[in-house]
């Protein structure tokens, strides 16, 4: 193994990896905060993507690609709270809660996916690159965009740790996660944290469709895949703990860097899917995980 | 007020007799197909049914079940010439053998985490179906698969008229022998574990044991319809392992009411109608899929325990899903 492999499935690795951590940190949060599992997050990606491609792209709007990211922030919120109002809210009370939300928030995924297939239809689409070029990173040439994704991924991650823990809202999430009734008996106002938490995820998913979006091409079922790694990776860091979630993404995109370059594309996530169900056999909260609450 | 059991004995059986007229009074291929189809979906949702709702087993990969039927039977008949109806029988066998893979890690699993394995599973099998594309076909399907034959008949110059017997026997006796499973001792402790985990496992119900056989059970039924299906459609595409034939099953098993078996059966009939239907309107062919989303949560809003639930008026107070699919959670 030369020190031009390494380099190469470090890089790619590290590419998987941040796109990896923003997705299921997103998921992780609302895990942590509400006790639910979003399963429409990899179709709120898609649709950041989307809406971003409408109002950048000459066939759109064209009004460049800062707008287009502007418009697909404001989008998403308006999703998120849409979502936790519609398919959420109504089964807080609800002893299934769990297992009524998994079914509610695929069914949104569907409704998402389709709907994003009616209105912009199944052709190929492609965002511009926030940077265009080529950078050299260690040994391994990639896409500007891609070492951006690389630099940014971090940035946002280290931006959402700092505010949940120190400002008010995020400690209030993080009291409200650890016990509802004692938080609202604090004076918390449990319900609006639980929009806000709705509302940065949806964001956070936005921001790795449009991040990636120039990388991948779009089609409706664009988060798809995303979404399923997404998932492999909170059963792997144990849900409920955003560190561990981001320690098991980068671990995961590093892995499947490595298993793609040496066994091949095809049988790379079968044997990643494969590692899940053993490691789940003798550990059944997750590599790191503790106990589920 | 519940019908009375005797009752109940009269109406199924004027339906098997309707089920067994209606290619005489239908001679349309369309409409036949569509009663074809919606059979196979009725065993899948009613199956589907014995795990999630009698069980209380959160087990999200059973469209894999069926996707295990569907290229198993279709590689075994295809690739090694062996008879479809044995073909049928194997792609039975395979989704059990698989779900008893699956069963290790998911009977271990607590709460959320069984719905994200079986999840993760049946990515892990559709990743093996495309990876395998010199045999399966890869994401372009796989094609010309055999069909029937009995000695003297064919099945394709009938106009449906014989697969439509052989996908109602499927479903008929696929009925009879989920009501004997969800009726027999082994049923009433899958019951009795979904309702009261602690209590049953106290009373020496083998909690383990009991899941693995119910998975490979409801799969058992499903592969030998996805074995069915791929053998009558002649092709098998990935498609089967879609988020959206998952979400439409789903909303069979929703609609018809958990734990009820007759109800996932006659959703299965009625969504299948109402989907296909809408997909002959212009421009609803993806809309359906949106239509039966916006279904799915409604049924969830109002009505959890199913369609089914407005005609038996028990339900009081706040309507739940309480102890209906409880089970591990």
């Amino acid at each position: 193994m030369t020190a031009d492999t390494i380099s190469a499935i470090i890089v790619s690795g590290l590419v998987l990896g941040s796109v990896y951590a923003l997705m299921a940190s997103g998921l992780s949060m609302i895990w942590t905060t509400l006790g639910i599992f979003n399963f429409a997050h990899g179709a709120l990606m898609t649709l950041g993507a989307y809406v971003a491609w409408t109002i950048s792209n000459s066939a759109g709007l064209g009004l460049g690609l800062a707008a287009g990211i502007a418009v697909s922030i404001a989008a998403l919120i308006g999703a998120g709270i849409l979502i936790e109002r519609i398919v959420v809210r109504p089964f807080y009370d609800d002893r299934d809660i769990l297992l009524i939300t998994v079914m509610t928030t695929l069914a949104t995924m569907i409704f998402l996916e389709k709907g994003i297939q009616l209105i912009w239809g199944a052709r190929l689409k492609q965002l511009p690159p926030i940077i265009a070029g080529k950078v050299q990173l260690f040994r391994t040439t990639i896409s500007a965009q891609e070492t951006l994704i690389i630099v940014v991924a971090p940035l946002l991650l280290g931006a959402l740790w700092l505010f949940l823990r120190h400002s008010r809202i995020g400690r209030g999430i993080r009291a409200v996660g650890q016990n509802p009734d004692a938080a609202r008996l604090i004076g918390i106002d449990v319900s609006r944290l639980f929009i806000t938490t709705f509302a940065m995820s949806a964001v956070l998913a936005g921001l790795t469709g449009v991040l990636l979006g120039s990388v991948r091409l779009l089609t409706p079922d664009f988060g798809d895949e995303p979404l399923v790694k997404a998932l492999i990776i909170v059963i792997f860091g144990g849900l409920g703990s955003l560190s561990g979630t981001i320690v098991a993404a980068y671990l995961m995109g590093i892995v499947e860097a490595a298993l793609t370059f040496f066994i091949g594309i095809y049988w790379a996530p079968s044997i990643v899917f494969l590692l899940l169900i053993i490691v789940l056999l003798f550990r059944p909260q997750g590599l790191m995980g503790k106990v589920a609450r | 007020m519940p019908i009375s059991a005797q009752w109940r004995g009269w109406a199924l059986a004027a339906l098997v007799v309707v089920g067994l007229l209606v290619p005489f009074f239908i001679q349309d291929t369309y409409l036949r197909h569509l009663f074809i189809i919606s059979y196979i979906y009725g065993v899948v949702a009613a199956s589907w049914d014995l795990s999630l709702g009698y069980a209380g087993v959160f087990n999200f990969g059973h469209v894999a079940f069926f996707g295990v039927g569907v290229y198993a039977t279709g590689l075994t008949a295809k690739l090694l010439g062996i008879d479809p109806w044995i073909a049928i029988v194997i792609g039975g066998v395979a989704a059990s053998a698989v779900a008893a893979v699956i069963a290790l890690p998911v009977v271990r699993l607590q709460g959320v985490y069984v719905v994200l394995v079986t999840f993760a599973f049946s990515q892990l099998i559709l990743q093996l179906v495309i990876s395998q594309s010199q045999f399966t076909g890869g994401t372009q399907g796989m094609v010309r698969v055999p069909t029937l034959r009995l000695p003297g008949y064919n099945f394709l110059r009938d106009y449906k008229f014989g697969y439509y017997y052989v996908a109602f026997a499927l479903l008929v006796l696929t009925t009879i022998c989920l009501r004997r499973i969800v009726r027999s001792d082994f049923g009433l402790s899958l019951k009795a574990l979904r309702d009261n985990e602690d209590y049953g496992v106290s009373r020496g119900i083998p909690i383990g044991l009991q899941r693995l056989k119910v998975l490979v059970a409801s799969a058992f039924f499903t592969g030998i319809a996805g074995g069915f299906y791929v053998v009558y459609l002649r092709v098998a595409s990935p498609e089967v392992f879609d988020f959206s034939t998952a979400s439409l099953v789903l909303s069979m098993v929703l609609v018809g009411g958990t734990s009820s078996i007759y109800g996932s059966i006659f959703a299965a009939l009625g969504l299948t109608f109402i989907s296909e239907g809408l997909a002959n309107i212009n421009g609803l062919g993806e809309g359906r899929f949106m239509l039966v989303a916006v279904a799915m949560v409604i049924v969830l809003l109002f009505l959890p325990k199913g369609l089914a639930s407005l005609f038996t008026l028990k339900a009081r107070g706040r309507p739940s899903l309480e102890g209906k699919i409880s089970g591990k959670f």
